[in-house]
């Protein structure tokens, strides 16, 4: 007996699985992961440079390259696509914040750095222009955080919005959450109309007056993983009051939010980068399409979309809006199977058997996502494992 | 006269960029709230916003020179924030009395003529909202102690800092419905920010 066919019941077309596998090719799928396992060790590797022992990173590039094997061998990309997405976010937390609890983990250049783009708006020329500097130094390994714009620039042109889905290290809390109740006990589906756009709004707001005060006015404000971190003004009355309400609000967004809606709550309605992240994936290539002629207007797409990015045209068929960043979960959910990733939305043939299926949109997107949410989990997730290891090791010192 | 009036532009020139940082938060969420397909519109709403703010400019002129005759180097300390404060609240109110709120096309409160002069209003308040190049400016004019000076002076301040507020309008003809959605929400997110902070400054006053 095939010890994997416990990871492929059922057939095609059952809901959380994708149309374009039949359950065939163990060998498609060890190779198609190995094309993933790669470059991750490779990046791993150089990313970790002689800060960590050699095993962390691969432990790390395996757990990423397994993500690829499950996805490409039962055809579920969002159910394996979300554990490889929240074990990315899982372990920014352990390395990036927890580490404020206790001396054990070990110290990164990131650590102390809340780059954001959106959020030091007013130095972001300056930004740019010490990125380019980097870039000509000639090594790659001394970039550092000031070379996360251009990465930005390449990850929005290899995978665009499934940043959001695939690589995000906060997205991974809200998404892991999302998928845990069986049923919403909130429907939010009433907000997708009316405050989809919210987080425009927000990115427009926040970029204008974070000029006007050369502030992180985000970072001040509304994000919430300033939970462990300092404030950065001095202000205690008034205004920190504020500050704390909204930060406990994004919070609530973050954590109570998916639990109680089963949607992204914080990533649809309050992150900036995500509206930023919608406007400029337009540029790259993937897409999901529907086959209009095919579809039923059952609705089950809109329902489980955790973005709300999803909504009935005129005729009670779905339009995909510019918020969708491809985690697969419409894929998964669609009855008949009519909707697919594409690119440029163009029509392929598409192949569901063996090696061919490497050549479909969907095992592009999933190995450029994997190798780009590998890349970049790699620099934190090697250093939580070891974290990890340390604490169980060491206990808390 | 000229060389006042040149000096002043060369402090909008020089300082404009800092000017603009303050102004657009209010202009710009305007601009896509109410922005039509055309430029002329549009430019319509820019060059209200600039007469309210050549109002405020004006006033502040005869207001410095005035207070620089009498040597008196005083300035209400409540009038920045109360200026705010009622930057805020005319957005809030004009955000509820639109006719396409960010709620659908309801009213929620009868629309007054008043709001349907906002951008000048709008101006004029951020035109007293006192910056520092704002600040420069008026340190120059108590110093000069000259009304007709005073009015060149700002009259060049006006214009050189204006030039920079030029490209919030390129966008406009681009709106559609969804952005003037957008900008009714960025509107609503800046007037709620004026407000805390009016409130903030005057409770210290």
């Amino acid at each position: 007996m095939n010890i994997f066919n416990v990871f492929n019941r059922g057939t095609v077309n059952k809901p959380g699985r994708s149309v374009l596998n039949d359950g065939s090719g163990l060998m498609p799928a060890l190779v198609f992961s190995a094309a993933v396992l790669l470059p991750v060790a490779f990046f791993s590797r150089r990313i970790s440079g002689g800060e960590l022992h050699s095993a962390y990173p691969l432990v790390w590039a395996l757990f990423t390259a397994s993500a690829a094997f499950f996805i490409f061998y039962t055809g579920r990309v969002s159910f394996y696509r979300r554990l490889f997405f929240s074990g990315m976010a899982l372990s920014f937390l352990v390395h990036f914040k927890m580490s404020l609890l206790s001396k054990v983990f070990a110290s990164s250049c990131f650590k102390d750095t809340p780059y954001c783009h959106v959020a030091i708006a007013p130095s972001f020329f300056n930004y740019l222009y010490q990125q380019y500097l980097a870039l000509m130094s000639g090594d790659w390994r001394l970039w550092g955080p000031l070379s996360l714009a251009f990465l930005w620039l390449f990850f929005t042109l290899v995978i665009g919005r499934a940043w959001c889905s695939w690589a995000c290290f906060y997205g991974g809390i809200d998404d892991g959450l999302s998928a845990l109740p069986k049923k919403p006990l909130i429907k939010a589906g009433f907000l997708s109309g009316k405050f989809r756009d919210f987080p425009a709004a927000l990115l427009i707001f926040l970029l204008l007056v974070s000029l006007s005060y050369m502030l992180p006015v985000y970072c001040l404000w509304l994000c919430p993983f300033k939970l462990t971190t300092a404030f950065l003004d001095p202000d205690d009355g008034f205004i920190r009051k504020i500050q704390l309400a909204l930060m406990l609000f994004a919070l609530a967004a973050l954590l109570a939010g998916p639990l109680l809606t089963k949607k992204r709550t914080f990533c649809s309605f309050l992150c900036p980068f995500g509206a930023w992240q919608a406007f400029w994936g337009r540029i790259n290539p993937f897409r999901v399409a529907v086959k209009p002629d095919e579809c039923s207007a059952c609705s089950a797409c809109f329902d489980a979309c955790p973005m709300c990015a999803i909504k009935a045209g005129n005729d009670g068929r779905p339009v995909i809006s510019d918020y969708c960043n491809l985690c697969g979960e419409c894929l998964a959910a669609c009855p008949g199977g009519i909707l697919r990733y594409s690119i440029f939305g163009i029509k392929f043939k598409e192949n569901k058997k063996g090696f061919g299926r490497m050549l479909n949109p969907e095992s592009f997107l999933v190995f450029s996502a994997l190798i780009t949410g590998g890349v970049v989990g790699a620099l934190f997730a090697p250093a939580a494992f070891k974290d990890i290891f340390d604490l169980i090791r060491g206990g808390l010192r | 006269m000229v060389s006042i009036l040149f000096e002043g532009f060369v402090l909008g020139l020089s300082t404009g960029f800092y000017c603009l940082t303050t102004c657009l938060p209010a202009l710009v969420p305007y601009l896509l709230s109410e922005g039509g397909k055309l430029w002329g519109a549009n430019f319509a709403i820019f060059l209200e916003f600039l007469a309210g703010r050549f109002i405020a400019y004006f006033l502040f002129a005869v207001v410095s020179t005035l207070i620089g005759v009498a040597y008196k180097p005083y300035l209400p300390g409540w009038l920045a924030p109360f200026a705010m404060l009622l930057t805020a609240l005319t957005m809030l109110a004009f955000l509820f009395s639109s006719r396409s709120g960010p709620s659908g096309n309801r009213c929620f409160l009868p629309v007054s003529p008043f709001f349907k002069r906002i951008p000048l209003a709008l101006g004029f308040m951020t035109g007293i909202n006192i910056c520092p190049p704002f600040m420069a400016a008026f340190v120059r004019l108590v110093n000069m102690a000259d009304i007709t000076a005073g009015l060149f002076y700002f009259t060049g301040f006006f214009t050189a800092t204006s030039i920079f507020m030029l490209p919030a309008i390129a966008p406009t003809p681009f709106i559609n419905e969804r952005l003037k959605n957008t900008g009714r929400m960025t509107l609503f997110i800046a007037g709620v920010w004026y407000l805390i902070f009016g409130l903030k400054w005057l409770l210290l006053v």
